[in-house]
């Protein structure tokens, strides 16, 4: 009884004042994931990764957009979409009071426009991840020539390519290069 | 004669019991097949499958960890069954005793009538793979609802979606509650929901005036189906998230035990690093966990200021958590192949700190707890396991330990960073409540000098490796030592990218089946001390319903009113 007593004087009071004073957490605590749009290439690898299912992306060709958007509702706060986001547009953050009024305003979307194939005309991929893949392309291109033709290549739709691909064996004349060759 | 047909292999730890297994039982073992050094895999003929058991079991000094089963008719056109045997005994190895149930006939001759320790999961792959096991004494379902459909087994492949719900048809239990007792009892039905728990259970206590004759009870009430849907629709990185959310509390052991079962299936060679920071998470939990079942068994006898004691001072091991993996709970660490975090310096510091500060306010804690003078007038003598009826059913954890049994997955099969650690296996020989209470107090101790060893000799280097690949249709068992016992995993993979199979066994599920044996013989009022000393996934159930079998009236008892007379035991609700 006396151990008992002793430890209760000890100890004093232990309780904190949140919620009216606020709470510090860990420096690394992994909180409410922010999406940075600007950043965003809509390359879908963080709902890749997403073992929640609490990410998504929706493509509407007739719209011609792609919308990315996060359900803090299934969120388990893991962190694996920041892991794998090549452009660095999703991020922890330390924030833990999620509660809202409302379900729906659990919900946070971002619109992205898809870009149309210089070829065919038909939407196919975000124009931003399109820029993106096509700069560091460019980026290592030897010549201007080539970068020019790199630019082009990125820029055509997965359908146009294989056309193309088939009018450029055609024309390649395979045949005959290889009896040069030899 | 028969010779022996393989020589022991001295690299392979439990070739030697093999060995003896097939002078034994000549013909019995068909093929055996490797997964790592210490773990091995024999198909047996279905019908020497009891006998093979039995024989690992008994004579060997096995303990069966899981049992899984497969629907392996896409692969080699049968159903298969794994029954994984902890082998403690000269050889410590896993042996995993492989038969196949042909589609045909869907029957197996039953283990438990010569090992009973395999009751609950033989009833499982009854319910789940509708494979019947035939001589099973307990033909009563175990994880499937009253009234879910006769002949729909969730698990087979070609069962159902794993989103399907068939429509609740009706209201009625009718599952038979077991009642041995010989002369009339009343029945206490305890649960079947409390709140705050995460797997609700009913209980149904048989008293005669204020003695338990017989208990008996029954679980899943909100299975999940993490199984299913980590088999259709997660990848396998993805379903290490999934295991940190089997167990609110330990969860962290799950998720080390399915990573272990793929990298073991695989044959992946975890940094040294990233096997030590599982090993310092895994004590970090188990020092959570313990605290708060010693707060909790204060709260049970009625010493609520040393609950209030005991959960201030876990909030350090709960900071703790959050300092190493940002998040007090759901760690979210690992990955195939490592951990996502290294433990910085000044994580290391810190770390080194709080373990010091938890050792000195934990030491005072634990000296109050004991001087308190009602605390041994409540627990000891209380909630008796023999230590036979724990042989039988193979039991986990401080359960177990608390009956005499040395057992402990961190020294029979070290995993993770355990090899290069040194501590005791805490034992009791009261067999109560008061002995399983010890085991975790000793064992919080040890779980500080653990984290203190490795963080003082841990190599450095990567925490993730990435070199391997996925293979189609390799499996392993992976396990821990969670706060409440090994927790086993089967795991094989698929030609998908997923899963084939995930079979995961948490300590509790090992532990329930020896509960009616702890609860016999004591008051009604010890009822609720004695569940949450096995401590289970929940503490507590909601209701209880007392049958007195000499009146022949049933009577519900509310679970508050239930804990109330556990902590003050006066005004009896029986009367």
């Amino acid at each position: 009884m006396f151990k008992l007593l002793k430890e209760v004087l000890r100890t004093g009071e232990a309780t904190v004042k949140y919620p009216f004073a606020p709470v510090e957490v860990a420096k690394d605590f992994r909180g409410k994931p922010e999406h940075v749009p600007e950043n965003c290439i809509a390359c879908a690898a963080c709902t890749v990764a997403c073992p929640a299912n609490a990410l998504g992306m929706q493509t509407d060709l007739s719209a011609g957009t792609r919308i990315w958007s996060i359900d803090y509702g299934r969120c388990v706060f893991c962190g694996r979409c920041e892991e794998v986001c090549p452009t660095d547009a999703i991020r922890l953050s330390t924030d833990f009071e999620l509660a809202v009024a409302d379900k729906a305003d659990l919900r946070r979307t971002a619109v992205f426009r898809l870009a149309s194939c210089v070829c065919c005309g038909k939407p196919f991929a975000p124009e931003k991840e399109v820029a993106y893949v096509a700069e560091l392309l460019e980026a290592t291109a030897p010549t201007k020539a080539d970068a020019e033709r790199r630019r082009q290549l990125v820029a055509t739709c997965p359908a146009c390519k294989r056309a193309n691909d088939v009018v450029q064996i055609d024309t390649a004349d395979v045949a005959r290069t290889m009896e040069t060759v030899r | 004669m028969h010779a022996p047909l393989t020589k022991p292999d001295t690299t392979r730890i439990g070739s030697a019991t093999i060995a003896e297994l097939r002078r034994k039982l000549p013909h019995a073992v068909l093929d055996e097949s490797w997964q790592t050094p210490t773990q091995a895999t024999i198909t047996v003929k279905l019908d020497d499958l009891p006998n093979v058991v039995s024989t690992l079991y008994h004579e060997h000094d096995g303990w069966l960890s899981v049992m899984a089963g497969n629907d392996e008719r896409s692969i080699n056109g049968n159903f298969a069954l794994y029954y994984a045997l902890s082998m403690e005994g000269a050889e410590k190895s896993f042996i995993v005793v492989r038969a196949e149930v042909p589609a045909a006939t869907e029957e197996f001759p039953s283990v438990t009538p010569l090992v009973p320790a395999a009751v609950w999961h033989e009833r499982e792959v009854r319910d789940m793979f509708g494979l019947r096991p035939v001589g099973l004494p307990d033909e009563r379902r175990l994880v499937l609802p009253d009234d879910w459909p006769e002949h729909l087994h969730p698990l087979r492949k070609d069962a159902m979606d794993y989103r399907l719900r068939p429509e609740p048809t009706g209201d009625d239990e009718t599952y038979r509650f077991v009642n041995d007792a010989e002369s009339e009892t009343t029945v206490v039905p305890l649960g079947p929901l409390h709140i705050t728990s995460d797997e609700p259970g009913h209980f149904r206590l048989f008293v005669d005036g204020e003695d338990i004759i017989d208990a008996d009870y029954r679980m899943f009430y909100v299975h999940r189906g993490m199984e299913k849907v980590a088999e259709t629709r997660m990848g396998y990185n993805e379903v290490t998230f999934l295991a940190d959310r089997v167990c609110g509390i330990c969860g962290y052991a799950h998720s080390v035990a399915y990573t272990t079962s793929i990298e073991n299936a695989l044959g992946v060679q975890v940094p040294e690093r990233a096997q030590a920071i599982r090993a310092i998470l895994l004590e970090t939990e188990r020092m959570h966990s313990h605290l708060l079942n010693l707060g909790l068994a204060c709260h049970f006898v009625g010493f609520d200021t040393g609950f209030m004691q005991f959960f201030r001072v876990r909030e350090k091991a709960m900071t703790l958590a959050e300092l190493l993996t940002g998040s007090r709970k759901t760690y979210a660490l690992n990955l195939i192949g490592g951990v996502r975090r290294d433990i910085l310096g000044e994580q290391k510091a810190e770390t080194l700190r709080i373990v010091s500060e938890l050792r000195e306010e934990v030491t005072r804690l634990v000296e109050m707890l004991l001087a308190t003078p009602n605390l041994e007038g409540r627990v000891k003598g209380v909630g008796l396991l023999d230590p036979q009826i724990a042989r039988e059913y193979s039991p986990v954890g401080p359960c177990v330990r608390g009956s005499g049994h040395k057992r402990d997955t961190r020294v029979d099969h070290p995993f993770a960073g355990y090899g290069r650690t040194t501590f005791p296996v805490h034992t009791g020989e009261g067999c109560d409540v008061l002995s399983r209470t010890l085991v975790r107090v000793g064992e919080f101790f040890d779980s500080l000098s653990i984290i203190e060893q490795i963080l003082a000799d841990a190599p450095g280097g990567p925490v993730l490796t990435e070199d391997f690949t996925y293979r189609p249709h390799k499996f392993a068992l992976g396990f821990t030592e969670a706060p409440r016992g090994e927790d086993v995993h089967w795991s094989m993979t698929g030609d998908n990218q997923k899963l084939f199979r995930w079979r995961c066994r948490a300590s509790t599920y090992a532990n329930w089946p020896v509960l009616r044996w702890m609860l016999r013989g004591n008051t009604v009022s010890d009822a609720p001390l004695i569940v949450a000393s096995i401590d289970p996934c929940y503490s507590c159930t909601d209701r209880v319903t007392v049958v007195d079998v000499k009146k022949a009236v049933s009577k519900t008892v509310p679970y508050k009113e239930m804990e109330r007379y556990c902590r003050e035991r006066t005004n009896s609700p029986l009367k």
